[in-house]
């Protein structure tokens, strides 16, 4: 890891210090922890200050915030969701349900790791999280982009098997998702 | 040789100046809300970090050219709108080749849009082509109204007649009622808030832009920076007597701006066949009384 990270240009840096100052957020609020992001956004904490905007379709968006816990159906969505977003892409796993299923473990229905089914770049840990905690995450996620660690989304291209294999086991069957990842890495050179 | 540094550069400055107008925007609508709101130069980093995108997933050849006929047509019309110092094309193409190549980002938006045979953008496009029915209508007829009274359709023309007659030349004081009339078709064609049926993030997600990304995303804003100056640039020709020189221009061009966004940040969003009924009810009554006071 350390050796990609002083392998960066010169161009690498500067574009990293450019991006971390505008990431737009797609927020999949299934979860309780919805009702945490209208202070998030509005003037009592107020998000855009850092450059995160709420964005409304994953084509747009660089940061997919999944609030709360993910059944068996809602999971399939953000696949399908996390698959259509533009290559540098982050996952935010927000609240202890998507670290380790949180109050739902014994539940039959809720998955309990998020980062088995598609890659996670940080967590925010907490029953649930309070917006200073969403800023701090947020804040962090910048600071990794400036160092150029943020790099979890290539693992989606390059250990594509992994995760196939997660979903297809969690789905008890293929998962028919419309995007071709391996030819998508070959396609945009993604290593 | 001067006419080619124009040409070469004109694009760049008005990117520029629009790209700050929407970051202004942007923090004057947030300090409206009671927030801090983005650095002025927000809009730059958003369109870097488009243009920086890694994967940018194309829908087909249509996809790809429309978006480059979407930022050639608003080209186009910048370099036949007259600024300060610049008006070589003016007098090759009047406002009635205006209006014709206006409509181009339009329709090259509905090429680009149909091939990603997103409903939500489908939606988006018969919106937006709602609401060019809507405005255009009496932002011809302003056009028309003021041909008939100066006898030409040159825009370079009418700037010198206005600037001759002083601050009473101004259309806005001499012809208030098309004023008016121009400046509520200005809202719409700008698509800010009370006519911003297009976009809609709530209801359409964002419309047109819904299977935009990446570099397509970006090549769009930066066409947004650009005609958001051309279209208020169109409004301080023909209404607010030109422009002298480039300080008269910007002072201008923030004026008109921060009057429409003041707007924008107040209102809430119309439906569609309210926000032309509206366009149909107020400024095109407006606009015919005007031309009939000329006419009589």
């Amino acid at each position: 890891m350390d050796e990609k990270i002083t392998q960066r240009s010169v161009w690498e840096k500067i574009s990293a210090k450019l991006s971390k100052r505008s990431l737009w957020m797609l927020h999949y609020c299934t979860g309780c922890g919805a009702i945490e992001l209208p202070p998030t956004m509005t003037a009592r904490f107020d998000m855009e200050r850092f450059g995160i905007n709420p964005m409304v379709t994953p084509r747009q968006a660089d940061i997919l915030l999944i609030t709360g816990y993910l059944s068996v159906k809602t999971l399939k969505r953000v696949v399908l969701t996390y698959e259509q977003m533009q290559a540098p892409k982050y996952v935010v796993g927000f609240g202890s349900c998507t670290i380790n299923g949180g109050m739902y473990w014994n539940s039959y229905s809720t998955m309990k790791s998020l980062d088995r089914y598609i890659p996670v770049e940080t967590y925010i840990a907490g029953c649930m999280p309070r917006p200073e905690a969403i800023i701090a995450s947020f804040n962090e996620l910048i600071n990794k982009i400036d160092r150029g660690e943020a790099n979890s989304w290539k693992d989606y291209y390059n250990n594509y098997n992994f995760y196939k294999e997660n979903q297809e086991h969690t789905f008890e069957g293929p998962i028919e998702t419309y995007n071709d990842i391996k030819a998508d890495a070959a396609l945009f050179n993604i290593k | 040789m001067n006419t080619v540094l124009w040409i070469v550069f004109l694009p760049i400055l008005l990117f520029v100046i629009g790209t700050f107008m929407l970051g202004y925007s942007r923090k004057y609508v947030a300090r409206i809300e009671r927030r801090y709101g983005p650095p002025i130069q927000q809009v730059f980093y958003d369109i870097f970090k488009l243009m920086s995108k890694k994967t940018n997933i194309s829908h087909g050849w249509m996809h790809d050219f429309a978006i480059l006929m979407l930022l050639g047509g608003t080209l186009l019309t910048m370099y036949f709108v007259p600024v300060p110092g610049f008006h070589f094309f003016a007098q090759y193409g009047d406002m009635l080749v205006i209006m014709y190549i206006l409509l181009i980002p339009a329709l090259g938006m509905a090429l680009g849009v149909g091939e990603t045979a997103n409903p939500n953008g489908s939606i988006g496009i018969s919106r937006a082509l709602m609401m060019l029915a809507g405005y255009d209508i009496p932002f011809v007829l302003t056009f028309i109204g003021f041909a008939m009274i100066n006898h030409t359709t040159s825009m370079y023309e009418l700037i010198q007649v206005q600037q001759a007659g002083g601050f009473a030349g101004w259309g806005l004081i001499s012809q208030p009622l098309l004023g008016i009339a121009a400046l509520i078709a200005l809202q719409g064609m700008l698509g800010e808030k009370p006519f911003e049926v297009m976009v809609a993030p709530h209801e359409i997600a964002t419309g047109p832009m819904t299977e935009m990304g990446g570099k397509f995303l970006g090549i769009m804003m930066i066409q947004h920076a650009i005609s958001i100056v051309v279209e208020l640039t169109i409004y301080i020709n023909l209404f607010l007597g030109g422009a002298v020189n480039w300080f008269d221009y910007l002072l201008k061009l923030f004026i008109l701006f921060t009057a429409l966004i003041s707007v924008n940040a107040v209102f809430g969003r119309f439906r569609t066949d309210d926000a032309v009924r509206f366009m149909w009810k107020i400024p095109l009554p407006l606009a015919i009384i005007g031309i009939l006071f000329i006419i009589f």
